[in-house]
This record gives structure tokens, C-alpha cells and sequence, in this order.
């Protein structure tokens, strides 16, 4: 038994010794290969410093101070938003979160909440809250119609203020991009007045011609589409002045040619005008969609969300989440999946939009 | 002949008539503000309504005020916006010019990086921030609200595109000349940029001026609103005063639209700018 061990033992020891080398001949070896690759930084750094003195360092002092904004605003939150929603939050931060301690510097990250780890718990509770699912659904609805609606009405604005009979053409195009001007909130709060059920003036149209009073923002299906109507009035003639762009690089010679083959209004449009313009079409629709899925200031002025939540966006939901329940890890959750949902669809519109 | 000539006019027709019909729409909303603005109260709820504005402007203007300070709430807003614009401008222009004219380690991978976050949207940010400005005792205060979007992605992505026109030798003969790199970028490079520069300042200034939700959270007193926060508490109070409401969503609104229609070349450039981000 005794030998067995000793044999054993000088067995290890030769292991050992020969791990050793094989890791002292590996370092000779990294060393070697990286030597060149060194030397060429070096001598290309020397190289750029002899040719134009100051380039280099130039060039970080003319990015540094976008740099110090961007990552301490920008990348850092986009970074703690993930981890934050792996945890729930319990108060104001202390300690620290982050540090290193090389001698002389020290850096410290403080702490800047007071956090419980809780794993995917933020993730499996946002799959079974219904407010959750009843918010995808309200922003679902209103993208579903509000999209189609205003890229319909922008793209026909466009056309027409593009056909070549059409006079005060600039009178036109003004006065319908001119609600892009008006702040968020302000336009909704004049919406509010608006859609009124006493005193707005839409009512008094209808109730005129004898189609109301319509109860805009009391049932849940009017509320819906008084967002909608609102949306579309604010966004149509910005989507108007990217299509006419689109439209205004068409070449003329492709319609001309057109005209020779004998097409008509419909198949001009179907032929020519469609396929060149879908590039322009397809990104107003992705920056559209993209648009409506932010939906937040319209619903929290005109309907506060209701009624019955019928009109809480997800971007509602988690700002109450977040800063009326003080739920910050959950509503990171929450955040983080609006982000992918977003995005994933975003690429499943350019996929699409990008085949045939 | 005289067919196809029929069917061009109705044509014709349909389309002015369905032009028209959305230049009404999209004015509508507009005029009905300046008449609730400029009625009495009591005129106000009357029905059938008035249509035509009255007088009353300022004596709803002096009741707005005594609610909330809406004459400093338009000025914080300005402030902000315009503080906040011209930050953006020299941060983005100095940024975009060194992708665009200089070679640098890591230069490509870097520039990514940063086009990658313009598809996030700034929702994703609200909540770190709001706890990384408690923790800077920050909140409540208007560099909260400019700095962290001054680094902006958008901005810096268009000052290179436009900056790499400008040709090297022009660049290159003023480094001969002895200029620094500093004179070369404000004295050679910016001076060309007037148009690019003007658009990217009204992105800015817009995005800054619609901001709502980072404001909502961050901004705590009264006395520091920016007008999308003064109006939403307006409509959030018990009993709402619509004539008031409309006299600050008019002096929200106004002034824009007056700048919409002098600038509306950049503002048109502006528009078109920020919609070409690849």
C-alpha cells in the first residue's frame, strides 16, 4: 500500500513539474507571438505622433465630454434598468455597489438603491398580472388602428399635395404639418376640451346634425378611439412631410414611360409610385409603430387610462408602477420586455417590409 | 376625349375637396383653443357654444396665474429647452467632428455602439435615472433635466454624416497655416455646418420642449414646472377651468406655431433630418 502511495505521490510530482513547464513555455510562446503585434501599435502610434502631432489626443479631448454624458446617462442606466429588474426595490441607497481598491485609486460606485434579490420573480409576476396583459392589449388596439389609419391619410395627403394640378400646394402642406408644432400635453389638453360630453364641440357638431352626444371618454370603446383621433391628428402631417420627400425623389421619366404603356391613375400608382417609395413607406411605418407603442402623454391627460383601464398604456402602466407604487424592479421588468417587444417587432416590420 | 376630361375634374375635385376637408381637421382643434381662451367662463359653458372668440384673453390669463405661475413655467421651459439645445449642439458638433476627420483606436465600434442605443426608447431610462439623480440629490432641479439627454445619439449621428463633406485639404491647409485643431473645428469646420446645425437644434429643441414623462417624475415644486408639467396638473386639479387651461395650452401652443410657420424650411430640414437615422 505504502509503495503504492510513494508512486503515486512521484507520479503528482511529475505532473506537476511538467504543468509547470508546459504553462512557463506557453507564456514564452504568447510573448513571442504577441511581440510584433506590440511593436506594431508602438512604432504606428509613434508613426502617427511624428506625422500630425497632437491627432490622436485631439480626437478624445473633441469626444470625451459627449463620451462622460453617454455613459454616465445613457449606457450605465440602460445597463442598471436589466439588473435592476432581477431585483425588488426596498429604499434609498447605502454602501456601495461597486469598488476598486488599487492603492492609490480608489473608485467607488455607490450604491444607488437599497435592493432584494429576487430572480425571474419580477418577470413570472408581470406574465400573470392582468393589468399587464389588459395594457399590451389597449396598446395593441390602439396601434392597430391608429397606424393604418394615419399612414393612409399621410400617404393620400402626400399624393395629392405631389399631383401636378394641385395649386397653393405650400398654403396646404403648412397648414396640415402644422399640428407637429404643438406640444404633447398641450394638444391633449385642448383634446380633453374637445371630445367634452357637455361642452365639447364635436358633441355640438353631432348633436346638431343629429348623431350624439357620443360619450367620447366615458365608454371604453370611444375613449380608445378619442386616443386614436388624437395621435393621428398630431402625427399626420409629420408622416405627410416625409412621404412628400419620398414622392419628390421619384424620377419623372418612370411615370412618363408609364403614361406611354397606356397605365392609368391606379396602375401608375400600383407600378411606380408604390415600389419606389416603399423604402420611405416602410421606415414611417416602423418610426410610426415605434411612436404609438411610446403612447403615454395623450392617454394620462385625456382619459387618465380609463375608463376601467380601458385606455392605460404599457408606458402608463409602468410609470404607476414605477413612481405611483414605488414597484422600481418590477416596473425595470416591465420596462425591459416593452424594450424587446418593441424591437422585435420593429425587425419583424423590416423583414417583412424587406421581402417580395 | 371628352369623357376621360369629365373624370379628370371630379378627380380633381375629390382631391381638393378631401385636402380641404383635412386642412379643416387639422384646424379645428386649433381655433376651438382660441376661443375657449379668449371667452368668460360663464359665455364658455353656455350652450350651444360660441364660436366666435371673445375678449376675455387676459382676464383668464390673470386667473391662470393666480393658480400657478404659468409666466414662469414658460420661462423654465424655455430655459431648459434652450440651454439644453445649445449643450447638445457643441457636444454633438464636437463629437461628430471627431468621427468624422480623425482616426482614432476603436473609432468604428465605438460610433456602433452608440447608434445602437437610438433604437432604445427613453422610457428605458426614466427609472435609473430618476434613482441616479435622487442619489446626486439632483432631483428637482433643471440640470437634471438637461444633461442626460445632451449626449444624444441622434445628433451626433448627423453631425458626422455632414461633417465628413467637408474636404481634407480644407482641413489640412489651415493645420499648414499653423491653426490649432480647436480653430480648425470652430473656425473652418462649424461655420459650414450653419444648415445641419440649424436643423439639428430644432430636433433638439422639440424633443426637449415635448419631453413629459423624465420632467413628471424628476421636477417636484411648483415653481420649477416646464409647461407640459404645469399643464398636466392643471387638468389633474378638482374642478378643472377649461377657459384657463386653453389660455396656457394657447401660449404653449402659439408661439411654436408662429415659429413653425417663420423657420418652416428647417423645421420641414429638421423633420427630414431626424428621419434619416438608417
Amino acid at each position: 500500500m505504502a509503495t503504492s502511495d510513494e508512486t503515486d505521490e512521484r507520479v503528482g510530482e511529475t505532473y506537476r513539474r511538467r504543468a509547470r513547464m508546459r504553462v512557463r513555455r506557453t507564456t514564452r510562446q504568447i510573448r513571442r507571438a504577441a511581440r510584433p503585434a506590440w511593436d506594431r501599435v508602438r512604432f504606428a502610434r509613434q508613426d502617427l505622433t511624428a506625422a500630425v502631432p497632437t491627432l490622436p489626443r485631439v480626437a478624445y479631448l473633441f469626444i470625451a465630454p459627449f463620451f462622460v454624458l453617454f455613459g454616465l446617462f445613457l449606457a450605465f442606466p440602460v445597463a442598471y434598468t436589466l439588473y435592476l429588474s432581477f431585483f425588488e426595490y426596498q429604499g434609498v441607497g447605502e454602501g456601495s455597489l461597486f469598488w476598486i481598491d488599487l492603492g492609490p485609486v480608489y473608485i467607488e460606485i455607490p450604491q444607488i438603491a437599497q435592493l432584494s434579490f429576487v430572480g425571474a420573480g419580477n418577470y413570472l409576476r408581470l406574465l400573470g398580472n392582468d393589468l399587464f396583459w389588459q395594457s399590451m392589449f389597449n396598446t395593441s388596439y390602439i396601434l392597430a388602428i391608429q397606424v393604418p389609419l394615419m399612414i393612409g391619410l399621410a400617404l393620400a395627403l402626400a399624393l395629392a399635395l405631389n399631383a401636378s394640378f394641385m395649386r397653393f400646394k405650400g398654403v396646404f402642406r403648412t397648414a396640415i404639418a402644422l399640428p407637429v408644432s404643438a406640444n404633447l400635453v398641450a394638444y391633449s389638453t385642448v383634446f380633453l376640451l374637445l371630445f367634452n360630453e357637455q361642452l365639447g364641440f364635436l358633441n355640438y357638431v353631432l348633436s346638431g346634425v343629429g348623431l350624439g352626444p357620443v360619450p367620447w371618454l366615458t365608454s371604453e370603446f370611444w375613449a380608445r378611439n378619442t386616443i386614436i383621433a388624437a395621435v393621428t391628428w398630431r402625427w399626420t402631417g409629420y408622416n405627410m412631410i416625409i412621404l412628400l420627400a419620398g414622392l419628390q425623389t421619384i424620377p419623372q421619366q418612370l411615370y412618363e414611360a408609364a403614361e406611354i404603356d397606356g397605365a392609368n391613375r391606379w396602375e401608375k400608382f400600383r407600378y411606380v409610385t408604390l415600389p419606389q417609395l416603399k423604402p420611405v413607406l416602410l421606415f414611417v411605418v416602423v418610426l410610426s409603430t415605434i411612436g404609438t407603442f411610446k403612447l403615454f402623454a395623450e392617454p394620462y391627460v385625456i382619459t387618465g387610462g380609463g375608463p376601467t383601464n380601458a385606455t392605460i398604456t404599457i408606458v402608463q402602466y409602468i410609470y404607476r408602477q414605477a413612481f405611483v407604487n414605488f414597484n422600481l424592479g418590477y416596473a425595470s421588468a416591465l420596462t425591459v420586455v416593452f424594450v424587446a417587444v418593441v424591437s422585435v417587432f420593429s425587425i419583424l416590420q423590416i423583414k417583412l417590409g424587406g421581402e417580395d | 376625349m371628352r369623357e376621360q376630361q369629365r373624370k379628370d375634374a371630379v378627380w380633381r375635385f375629390l382631391t381638393y375637396a378631401f385636402v380641404i376637408t383635412m386642412v379643416v381637421v387639422m384646424m379645428v382643434p386649433l381655433y376651438w383653443m382660441l376661443v375657449a381662451a379668449t371667452l368668460p367662463q360663464e359665455q364658455f359653458l353656455q350652450f350651444p357654444p360660441r364660436l366666435i372668440p371673445g375678449t376675455a384673453f387676459l382676464d383668464n390669463f390673470a386667473a391662470l396665474q393666480e393658480r400657478l405661475d404659468f409666466l414662469r413655467t414658460i420661462r423654465n421651459s424655455v430655459l431648459i429647452a434652450v440651454v439644453y439645445t445649445l449643450l447638445s449642439l457643441v457636444l454633438c458638433s464636437m463629437a461628430g467632428f471627431a468621427f468624422a476627420k480623425y482616426e482614432f483606436k476603436y473609432k468604428e465600434p465605438i460610433f456602433y455602439a452608440i447608434l445602437a442605443t437610438l433604437v432604445l426608447p427613453i422610457q428605458l431610462l426614466v427609472i435609473p435615472l430618476f434613482l441616479l439623480m435622487a442619489q446626486l440629490e439632483w432631483t428637482n432641479t433643471f440640470r437634471a433635466i438637461i444633461l442626460p439627454w445632451a449626449a444624444n445619439p441622434i445628433g451626433i449621428f448627423l453631425m458626422r454624416q455632414n461633417m465628413k463633406s467637408i474636404p481634407d485639404a480644407l482641413l489640412e491647409s489651415a493645420r499648414m497655416d499653423g491653426a490649432t485643431e480647436f480653430q480648425i473645428f470652430y473656425r473652418i469646420a462649424l461655420p459650414t455646418m450653419r444648415s445641419s446645425l440649424a436643423a439639428l437644434a430644432i430636433i433638439l429643441f422639440l424633443f426637449q420642449w415635448d419631453l413629459f414623462l423624465y420632467p413628471l417624475v424628476i421636477l417636484e415644486s411648483a415653481d420649477m414646472y416646464t409647461i407640459p408639467i404645469g399643464l398636466a396638473q392643471l387638468t389633474g386639479f378638482q374642478r378643472i377651468y377649461y377657459d384657463q387651461i386653453m389660455v396656457a395650452a394657447t401660449l404653449a401652443i402659439v408661439p411654436m406655431v408662429v415659429l413653425f410657420l417663420v423657420l418652416q424650411k428647417q423645421f420641414v430640414s429638421g423633420i427630414l433630418a431626424g428621419s434619416l437615422k438608417e
